[in-house]
């Protein structure tokens, strides 16, 4: 195997994957929320966002193709630890407990394979509901774009699928809440110092994105927008 | 006090094991929980019973030999304590104790309560070590060492080595002994000279004895005896990014 293939496979280069990658992710989520914020400054700031994002051409792609990428490899090495960890405890415990204290077990830790695998099948019908949409056409000064506020408007009308859109971005902040931490930890960043200042950076961020991402689809079902 | 206690029985690795049920009505709260092990033990051996097989050796939390997990826990409910050193007083009369051994594939049962944990002396020996020439013993301040180093490599060097770690660790990683170790001896000058190598070796032959990743639960900080911190993954982490040149 060559030099970055053993590093990669090794259980601190799986790891430090996981965070870098994992990290990549917060960051674009970071962007798309910043984003979706435009549909509150109305249809033509946010379509005309929309089509700005769509004149970058290949440097587009070159970001959708690295964002697929991180995504693929951050859900294969969640998946491929989880299927390791079966293997290293045959036998299981008749009781397990937490000590608490120290420990950061909790509903989002023990829940990352679970969260994780909503959230991958999540983006699918994500993708299907808005990128692979057909979108109907309106102009602004003679350019003809997407009208994404239209859409939007249409599918946070529905309650079950803004109900379904609500869950899942809690599940994402659960997910987040222990995977900034972990990301951190995971690229050798913590230290005694550091510690607590990033695990409460991480509950807040997670906090911050979910809430964002919950506020656009339940302002448009209330009609607040 | 009466303590009922549920303990994992196995006749060796290849016949199955049970949870065994012993009812001890005459436990005297100053016990340690060994003692109370070797009470029951006396018991069963007067009654021409098999005792119940455990490791133990120091008895006062330096040596790592005692494993036991009480109530799904590694060295029972007591903070920073081996489980020879968790006394009867923690407990209420009445109360229910499970007592299973620690599992892990890199672990193998042997019997009862005894598990094989050679895997942990491999670790060490592919890289957990100094070469020096001994000899005379050196002055004490000889090697200037600064307090920030000398106080993280103490906090580090406190780990027993029991596997206590790996025992409560969901995915029964040994992170954490590994970290204790690689960051010991990455702030002493005493480790330089190996200090690459070291980690790469040790790093991958704990994945290779079949131990898990780690996934950052840091259960293995709250149930550590000596209290190793999880920062110590960290700069295992650290260590072996810096080792790149090392690997092949």
């Amino acid at each position: 195997m060559s030099k970055a293939a053993t590093f990669l496979n090794s259980q601190v280069g799986r790891k430090l994957a996981t965070g870098v990658t994992g990290l990549g992710l917060v960051l674009f989520m970071i962007v798309h929320l910043l984003g979706n914020l435009a549909y509150f400054a109305g249809p033509e700031a946010l379509n005309t966002y929309s089509h700005t994002l769509h004149q970058l051409g290949p440097l587009l792609w070159v970001v959708r193709m690295g964002l697929l990428l991180f995504f693929v490899y951050h859900a294969w090495l969640g998946i491929s630890i989880w299927l390791e960890r079966r293997k290293a405890r045959p036998d299981k415990y008749e009781v397990y407990a937490s000590r608490g204290g120290a420990s950061r077990q909790s509903w989002s830790s023990s829940s990352m394979i679970l969260t994780g695998i909503l959230l991958l099948l999540f983006v699918v019908t994500h993708l299907n509901t808005f990128a692979f949409h057909d979108f109907d056409k309106v102009v602004y000064g003679g350019v003809e774009m997407h009208d994404v506020h239209s859409r939007l408007s249409e599918v946070f009308a529905q309650p079950l699928y803004t109900v379904y859109y609500v869950v899942i971005m809690v599940l994402l902040g659960m997910h987040m809440r222990h995977g900034v931490w972990s990301a951190f930890q995971s690229l050798g960043w913590m230290s005694r110092k550091t510690n607590p200042v990033i695990y409460g950076i991480a509950f807040v961020l997670a906090l911050i994105i979910a809430a964002g991402f919950i506020g656009l689809p339940l302002s448009i079902f209330f009609e607040l927008v | 006090m009466t303590i009922h206690l549920k303990i994992w029985r196995q006749k060796d690795r290849n016949t199955p094991g049970k949870l065994v049920d012993y009812t001890l009505d005459d436990v005297n709260p100053d016990m340690s929980f060994l003692e109370m092990l070797d009470w029951l033990n006396e018991r069963l051996m007067n009654e021409g019973k098999e005792p119940v097989e455990f490791d133990h050796d120091c008895r006062e939390g330096i040596c790592g030999s005692c494993n036991l997990v009480l109530n799904g826990m590694a060295h029972g409910p007591m903070p920073g304590t081996a489980v020879c050193q968790l006394h009867m007083r923690k407990y209420k009369d009445g109360d229910t104790i499970v007592v299973e051994p620690w599992r892990a594939r890199a672990f193998p049962h042997i019997k009862d309560l005894v598990v094989d944990r050679s895997s942990f002396d491999r670790i060490m020996a592919a890289g957990g070590y100094i070469s020096i020439n001994t000899g005379a013993p050196a002055d004490a301040n000889a090697i200037p060492v600064n307090k920030y180093d000398a106080d993280l490599a103490f906090d580090y060097a406190a780990c027993i080595g029991c596997g206590a770690c790996v025992a409560a660790c969901p995915n029964s990683s040994a992170s954490l002994f590994t970290g204790a170790k690689i960051a010991q001896l990455a702030h002493l000058p005493q480790g330089h000279p190996e200090r690459k190598k070291r980690v790469v070796k040790m790093v991958d032959k704990m994945a290779e004895e079949g131990f898990g990743d780690c996934s950052n639960y840091a259960e293995c900080e709250a149930v550590c005896p000596a209290e190793i911190s999880i920062t110590s993954i960290a700069e295992m982490r650290r260590e072996y990014v810096k080792a790149l040149s090392e690997i092949e």
